[in-house]
C-alpha cells in the first residue's frame, strides 16, 4: 500500500540529470567487461576489432595500404554503398526492409543522365536524381503502410520493376555524363579529401542525428519496437513508414549522383545486389532485421569492413571468390561474436 | 485423496538457482503425490516461474535435489523431463497454430513408419484423447488456429497425455478463459487427477484454488514458506498473509471526492458491424465507469472502438463535447485520451526499452524543439512520473522487459499521467499483476479519479469492477444490457446478468 | 468535423499546391527519359551493312525467314548484337527476320529456340546464354532440317550448328598483348609493371583473353603485375580500378577486358591523377574509339571483338538457307567456321573502325 498523500516529486534539475544514466551505470553490479560492451562504442566492438585485424593484415602484406591516398580510395569506394546503408539502416530499425536500393539508385542515375536531363545542367540533374529516388521511397511506403503489403515483396517489386523502367530509359546502354559540374564531383578534393567522401560523412552524421536526437528517430525505434504499442501511444505508424522509406529512396538518389559521377555514366547495371551489401552491413552492425534495436555507427562500420576487404585483396592481388568466401565467414563471426558480447551484457 | 502417507510422485528439496545478479530460487521444497491437484502461490517473482522451468528442464538447478518416483533425477533438457512423464502447459502456449489440432497433439512423436506419417491413426488417436479430456466435440482435423483459447489449451492437455505425462504443470491456465470456460477446465483437471495425473496448478486467482485444489505451496522471494497445506481448508485471509504479510485480498482505497457534473466522455450509439452495437454512456470528470463483462462479449473491443484503434462504423464518441475522428488514435491521444491495453507486452509497451522512453513515447513532441530532443527534460519528466507512481526498481534508463508485470502496468499508467490526460481507458489493468502491486494499482486509479479523469475501467475480475467502479455497465454479446451504480450491485447479481441466457455448463455449442 | 472553415480550406489550399507542383514535377521528370539527342548524329554509317560489291551475293534470292534468339542486353556489345543483327536482316529485302523475346534465363531460351523450330523458320542465328546447355536445341533444329547459325559462344557439338561464327578471344589477349609489349619495348622499359582489369573469371571467354595476353606478353619476355576482375559494368570496372592504383603505385601499361567497364576503369583513373602509363580498351567500343580519337587519356588502343559479326550472321544464315556460297569462295558452301581476326585499334586507324564501333 503506498498512498503517499503529499508528496510532491521534484523533477531533478537541469544540469544533474541526464547525469541519471551515468549515476545508474555507476551503481551498476555487472563485470566490468559488461559494462564496456554496453556503452555505444562497446556496442560494435566486435566490427571494431575485426576493423583493427583487416588494418593489421593490410599493414603486415601491402606496403602501401597505410598510405593516405589508399585510405582515402577505401573511404571513397564505402561512400556510396554507405550512403544507401544509412536509408536501409533507419528502414530496418523501424522494422521494414528495403531490397529496392540498388536498382533504385540505378533508375536515378539513369533518369539524371539521359541526354534531355543533361541538357538542364546539374541543378536538374541532382533534383532529377533526388524526386526519383524519394518518389520510389514513397510508392513503396505507401504500398507497405496503407496497401498493407509486406515490405519484402513490395521492394523486391520495385527492384525489378526499377531495373526494367531503367533499361527502358537507357536502352540497356551505359549513359555518359557529360554535364562538367556532376562528372567533377567525384574528383573533386577538399583539403585533399574527395568530396564523396564529405557527402558520406554528411549524410551520417545527418543520419546519426535524426535517429539519436530527433522525435523522427524515437518514433522509428519505437515502431519498430513493437508498431501496435506505438499505434495505441497516438503515434501515426503509417504515415512514419512512408516516411521512412522515403528517406531511403532519398539516400538513393544521393548515391545516384555519387555514382554518376565516379562511374561518369548513369547505368541500369549500377547497383546490383547493392540491397544485400546493405543488409549485410546492417546485420553486423547489430541492427535487428526484426526492427526497434540497432545503430547506424555500427552499420557504417560494417560498410567499412566489406570495403577494407575488398580493397585488401586487390592490393594483395587475389581473385574476387576468395573475397566473396571472406565475407561470408565475417558475416557469421561477427553476428557469433555480437550474440556473445550480447549474453555478456544482460 | 490427500496423500499424506503415500510416497510422493516429485519430491524438490532445497532447490536453489541462480541467474547473474539474481538469487530467483533460494531453497525451495515442493511435494507433489499422484492424482492430486497441487497448488503453487506466490507473487510476481517469488520464483514460480523458475522452479517450473527447472522442473520442466529448462533450467538446471545450482544446487538441491529433485527425485522423481523416489530416484533421483537430473533433466539435463526439456526432452528428458517429458520422457519422465512431466508435461508443463506454459502461459503462452507452444502450439502451432498453423497445424492441425491432431498435429499438434503429436507434434514431435507422431505416429508413423518408415517416416510416413499415419494420419488417419494420428486423428483417431487424437480424437480418443480429446474424448477423455470431456471434449469429443473438437475436431482433430481442424486447423488450431482456428479454436478459441480454452480450445487450444485443451489440445494442450491432450498433448500431455498423449505422452502420457504422470504430472501436469499449467502455468495460470485460466488467465485466458472466460467463466464457464473454467468450469470445463476444472471438470478436466478433475478428470484427469481421478486417473491418478498429478496436476501442480499455477493461478493468481485464490478462489480457484479454493474450488479446484488440494494442496497448496507457497514461495515468497524464491524460498518455500509453507508447503502441504489443505487448499479447501486454509482460509484464504491465512494463504495472502503468508504470500505478502497481508492479511486482504483486494484493497481499494476509500472514495475521496464524488464525481463532478462535467461530462468529460460522451458514447453515443456507438457501433461496429459484427462486434457491439448502439453502445452509449456518458463519463463525468472523477468518475470510474466500469464495464463488466465475459471475454468476447465485446467489452474490450468497445474500449478500443472508443479510442480509434478499431473504427466505429455508427456512433460517435465526444470528449468534452468535440467529436472524435473515428479510427483514429492520433486524434483520440491530442484530445486527451489515454489507453491502458489489455495485452500489455504486445500492445502496451516496447519491452526492449528504457522505461522513460517507453513513458514519454506519446509526449515526444513536448520534449522537442522542432522535432530535436532537448537534453534531459524528458528523461526528468519521465523519472518524477515513474517516482510518483514508485515503479520498482526507481531508474528509469532500465529496460522495461526486466520490470515486474505490476511494475510495467505503472509504466503505462505513467505515459497516461504524463500526457495529463482527461479520460483513461484501462483494459484489464491488474491482469498477470501480484497482490501487492494490485492495491497500488487501484490507488492510483482513485488518485487519478479523484484529479477529476474520467476513467472507464474493463475487468473480468467483478469485484475489482464493483470496487473500484462508481457505475457499472454490464455487457453482454455486444450490447450494454444493464447499468447500474456500483453501490447497487453485488457479485452475485452482476454475474448473473453477465451469464444471463449463456449456455448451462457443460453443453457448449 | 469541429473543424474551423479557414483551417479546413487553408489546408485544402496547401494540399493542392502541393499536388499541383507535384504533378508538375512528375511532368518535368517524365520529359528527362528521353534519350533523343538535340540534333542526332546520323547513325553510324551502316555498321552492320553487307559489304558492297562482293562475289554478287547482294543479289536477291528466294525469300527466307531468319529466327533469332540472343541474350537480354545488359550489356553495351550485346545491345549491338541485337541492332546489328536486325539492321543487317532490313537490308536484305528477301529476308524475314523473326527474332524472340531476349533472355538471360537460359530454360526461356531453350523454349524461345524451340518456338522458332516450330515455326519451321529457313535458318536459325542463335547467340547462346551458354553454348553447352543450348546445344541439345541446336542439334534439334539441325535435325528437323533449319540450319543454325551458332554465333560467338560456341556450342558443344559439331551437329548442332551449320556454320559458326565467332570473335577470336584468345587471339583478342594476343592483339593486346602484342601492342603492348611492342610500345614497352619500343620505349626500352626493361621490367615493366604491367596491369590487367579482366571481365568476370568464371566464364571462359575471360580466360582465354587473359592466357592471350600473357602468352603474348611472354614472348616479350613481360609477364602481368596486378590483375583484378570486374563485372562488365561501369561500377565494377571503377571499383576494382581505383583499388588497384593503389596496389600499384607505379605502372607501365594496363589492359582492360573491356570498353563497357573501361568506362569506369577511366573514371577511377581521372580520380586518381594518374597518367604514367598507357591503356589498351577491349571490344572497340565507339566511346573508347572517341577517346582513342582524342587522344586525351591513357587510353592509346583498343583491340577489336567487333559485334558487327551479327550482321554477317545474318548474312551468313541468308546464304546457307538459300544454297549459296561465299561470293569469293571457289567452294558452293559457306564455311563451316569463321573466326573474326581481333584488330588493334590505335589512333593511326581510328577513323576506319570508328564507323564499326557501338555505342556502349
Amino acid at each position: 500500500m503506498t498512498e503517499r498523500p503529499g508528496e510532491t516529486v521534484v523533477a531533478p534539475p537541469a544540469a544533474e540529470q541526464g547525469r541519471v544514466e551515468r549515476a545508474a551505470a555507476r551503481a551498476d553490479d555487472r563485470p566490468l567487461l559488461a559494462r564496456v560492451l554496453d556503452t555505444g562504442a562497446g556496442r560494435n566492438v566486435g566490427l571494431v576489432a575485426v576493423l583493427v585485424v583487416l588494418c593489421v593484415i593490410g599493414v603486415a602484406t601491402a606496403d602501401t595500404f597505410a598510405t593516405t591516398s589508399n585510405l582515402l580510395t577505401i573511404l571513397t569506394s564505402a561512400s556510396i554503398i554507405g550512403v544507401i546503408t544509412v536509408g536501409v539502416t533507419m528502414v530496418i530499425i523501424g522494422g521494414g526492409i528495403d531490397l529496392s536500393v540498388g536498382k533504385l539508385m540505378a533508375l536515378a542515375s539513369v533518369w539524371a543522365t539521359t541526354v534531355a536531363t543533361q541538357a538542364y545542367g546539374p541543378v536538374v540533374m541532382v533534383f532529377c536524381a533526388l524526386a526519383v529516388g524519394a518518389g520510389g521511397g514513397l510508392v513503396n511506403g505507401l504500398l507497405i503502410a496503407y496497401g498493407r503489403i509486406v515490405p519484402f515483396i513490395v521492394t523486391l517489386a520495385t527492384l525489378i520493376s526499377a531495373q526494367g523502367l531503367a533499361e527502358r530509359i537507357s536502352g540497356k546502354r551505359s549513359q555518359i555524363v557529360t554535364d562538367p559540374t556532376i562528372a567533377a564531383i567525384a574528383s573533386t578534393r577538399v583539403l585533399g579529401i574527395p568530396l564523396l567522401v564529405y557527402v558520406f560523412a554528411a549524410v551520417v552524421a545527418v543520419g546519426w542525428v535524426v535517429l539519436n536526437r530527433t522525435t523522427f528517430g524515437r518514433r522509428t525505434f519505437a515502431i519498430g519496437g513493437n508498431a501496435e504499442a506505438a499505434r495505441l501511444a497516438g503515434l501515426d505508424v503509417r504515415r512514419h513508414t512512408v516516411l521512412l522509406y522515403v528517406v531511403s529512396g532519398l539516400c538513393c538518389g544521393i548515391a545516384a549522383i555519387m555514382i554518376a559521377s565516379l562511374t561518369t555514366t548513369g547505368s541500369s547495371t549500377h547497383g546490383t545486389l547493392y540491397e544485400l551489401d546493405a543488409i549485410a552491413a546492417v546485420i553486423i552492425g547489430g541492427t535487428l532485421l526484426t526492427g526497434g534495436r540497432g545503430t547506424l555507427v555500427g552499420s557504417i562500420l560494417g560498410v567499412l569492413v566489406f570495403t577494407t576487404i575488398t580493397n585488401l585483396f586487390i592490393l594483395n592481388n587475389l581473385a574476387t571468390e576468395v573475397q566473396n568466401i571472406a565475407k561470408g565467414l565475417i558475416i557469421v563471426a561477427a553476428v557469433l561474436f555480437q550474440s556473445r558480447a550480447q549474453r555478456a551484457r544482460s | 485423496m490427500t496423500g499424506d502417507g503415500a510416497p510422493p510422485l516429485l519430491e524438490m528439496r532445497g532447490i536453489v538457482k541462480q541467474f547473474p545478479g539474481v538469487r530467483a530460487l533460494d531453497g525451495v521444497d515442493l511435494d507433489v503425490v499422484a492424482g492430486e491437484v497441487h497448488c503453487l502461490l506466490g507473487q510476481n517473482g517469488a520464483g514460480k516461474s523458475t522452479l517450473i522451468k527447472v522442473l520442466a528442464g529448462a533450467h538446471r538447478p545450482d544446487a538441491g535435489e529433485v527425485r522423481w518416483e523416489g530416484r533421483a533425477v537430473e533433466f539435463a533438457a526439456p526432452q528428458a523431463a517429458v520422457q519422465a512423464g512431466i508435461a508443463t502447459i506454459y502461459q503462452e502456449l507452444d502450439l502451432v497454430p498453423g497445424l492441425s489440432v491432431a498435429e499438434n497433439v503429436f507434434l514431435g512423436h507422431e505416429p508413423a513408419r518408415l517416416g510416413f506419417t499415419r494420419p488417419r491413426e494420428l486423428e483417431a488417436r487424437a480424437r480418443a484423447l480429446l474424448a477423455r479430456l470431456g471434449h469429443p466435440e473438437i475436431p482433430p482435423g481442424r486447423e488450431l488456429g482456428r479454436l478459441s483459447a480454452a480450445g487450444q489449451q485443451v489440445v494442450s492437455m491432450a498433448r500431455a497425455l498423449s505422452r502420457r505425462a504422470r504430472l501436469i504443470v499449467m502455468d495460470e491456465p485460466s488467465a485466458v478463459l472466460d467463466a464457464d470456460e473454467v468450469d470445463n477446465l476444472f471438470r478436466v483437471v478433475r478428470e484427469l487427477t481421478a486417473d491418478g495425473v498429478a496436476v501442480v496448478y499455477i493461478s493468481h486467482r485464490l478462489e480457484e484454488i479454493r474450488r479446484i485444489g488440494d494442496r497448496v505451496t507457497v514461495l515468497k522471494d524464491g524460498r518455500t514458506v509453507a508447503r502441504g497445506l489443505s487448499a479447501p481448508r486454509t482460509p484464504t485471509a491465512e494463504v495472502i498473509r503468508l504470500m505478502t504479510g497481508r492479511t486482504l485480498e483486494y484493497v481499494f482505497p476509500p472514495r475521496t471526492a464524488p464525481p463532478r457534473d462535467e461530462v468529460v466522455l460522451d458514447v453515443a450509439g456507438l457501433g461496429r458491424r459484427g462486434e457491439f452495437a448502439d453502445v452509449s454512456f456518458t463519463v463525468r470528470a472523477g468518475e470510474i465507469v466500469g464495464l463488466a463483462g465475459l471475454v468476447g462479449s465485446g467489452r474490450s473491443e468497445i474500449l478500443e472502438t472508443v479510442y480509434g484503434a478499431r473504427k466505429a462504423t455508427a456512433g460517435s464518441v465526444r470528449l468534452r463535447g468535440r467529436a472524435l475522428r473515428p479510427g483514429s488514435v492520433k486524434a483520440a491521444v491530442r484530445a486527451g485520451m489515454g489507453l491502458a491495453p489489455e495485452e500489455r507486452k504486445s500492445q502496451g509497451l516496447l519491452m526492449a526499452e528504457p522505461v522513460y522512453r517507453n513513458v514519454s513515447l506519446p509526449a515526444l513532441d513536448r520534449f522537442a524543439r522542432a522535432g530535436f530532443m532537448r537534453g534531459g527534460a524528458e528523461l526528468a519528466a519521465a523519472a518524477a512520473v515513474t517516482a510518483q507512481l514508485d515503479v520498482r526498481p526507481a531508474d528509469p534508463t532500465r529496460p522495461v522487459r526486466t520490470l515486474s508485470g505490476g511494475n510495467q502496468q505503472k509504466v503505462v499508467l505513467a505515459r497516461w499521467l504524463l500526457e495529463e490526460c482527461a479520460v483513461l481507458l484501462l483494459d484489464e489493468p491488474t491482469r498477470g499483476v501480484d497482490v501487492g502491486a494490485r492495491s497500488e494499482i487501484y490507488a492510483l486509479v482513485r488518485q487519478l479519479a479523484a484529479q477529476g479523469v474520467a476513467v472507464v475501467l474493463v475487468s473480468s475480475e467483478v469485484p475489482e469492477v464493483l470496487g473500484l467502479a462508481d457505475r457499472v455497465l454490464v455487457v453482454r454479446e455486444g450490447a450494454v444490457v444493464h447499468e447500474a451504480p456500483a453501490a447497487e450491485l453485488d457479485e452475485a447479481r452482476v454475474l448473473d446478468l453477465v451469464m444471463e441466457g449463456r449456455a448451462v455448463e457443460g453443453s457448449r455449442p | 468535423m469541429p473543424d474551423t472553415p479557414t483551417a479546413v480550406i487553408g489546408l485544402g489550399r496547401r494540399r493542392l499546391l502541393a499536388g499541383v507542383a507535384g504533378a508538375g514535377a512528375v511532368a518535368a521528370l517524365a520529359a528527362c527519359t528521353s534519350n533523343a539527342p538535340a540534333a542526332a548524329p546520323p547513325a553510324a554509317p551502316a555498321p552492320g551493312a553487307p559489304p558492297a560489291g562482293g562475289g554478287g551475293n547482294a543479289a536477291p534470292g528466294r525469300p527466307v525467314t531468319i529466327g533469332f534468339s540472343a541474350p537480354a542486353a545488359d550489356h553495351g556489345w550485346i545491345a549491338a548484337i541485337a541492332a546489328n543483327a536486325q539492321t543487317a536482316a532490313g537490308r536484305y529485302p528477301d529476308v524475314t527476320f523473326s527474332p524472340v523475346n531476349p533472355t538471360n534465363d537460359i530454360t526461356q531460351q531453350i523454349a524461345a529456340v524451340d518456338t522458332l523450330i516450330n515455326k519451321k523458320v529457313d535458318a536459325l542465328v542463335i547467340l547462346p546464354n551458354d553454348g553447352s546447355q543450348l546445344t541439345a536445341q541446336g542439334t534439334k533444329a539441325m535435325q528437323a532440317g533449319i540450319p543454325v547459325i551458332n554465333l560467338d559462344r560456341i556450342f558443344d557439338s559439331p551437329l548442332a550448328y551449320r556454320t559458326w561464327i565467332g570473335g577470336d578471344n584468345y587471339g583478342m589477349g594476343v592483339s593486346a598483348g602484342n601492342y603492348v609489349g611492342q610500345q614497352l619495348k619500343a620505349k626500352g622499359v626493361t621490367s615493366p609493371i604491367i596491369g590487367e582489369i579482366a571481365g568476370i573469371d568464371s566464364l571462359p571467354l575471360t580466360q582465354q583473353r587473359s592466357k592471350g595476353f600473357a602468352d603474348a606478353l611472354k614472348s616479350f619476355g613481360f609477364s602481368v603485375g596486378p590483375r583484378q576482375a570486374a563485372d562488365f559494368t561501369a561500377q565494377g570496372g571503377q571499383r576494382v580500378t581505383a583499388n588497384l592504383l593503389q596496389a600499384a603505385p607505379r605502372l607501365d601499361a594496363v589492359w582492360n577486358h573491356d570498353d563497357d567497364q573501361g568506362i569506369g576503369v577511366l573514371a577511377a583513373i581521372q580520380q586518381a591523377g594518374r597518367s604514367e602509363f598507357f591503356m589498351v580498351g577491349g571490344a572497340g567500343s565507339a566511346n573508347a574509339m572517341r577517346a582513342i580519337q582524342a587522344d586525351n587519356t591513357v587510353l592509346k588502343a583498343t583491340v577489336t571483338y567487333s559485334p558487327t559479326m551479327a550482321s554477317s550472321a545474318v548474312a551468313l544464315a541468308r546464304l546457307v538457307a538459300q544454297g549459296r556460297g561465299l561470293g569469293d569462295l571457289v567452294e558452293q558452301e559457306v564455311p563451316a567456321s569463321i573466326t573474326l581476326a581481333s584488330a588493334t585499334v590505335t589512333k593511326d586507324n581510328v577513323g576506319k573502325y570508328l564507323p564499326l564501333g557501338f555505342e556502349s
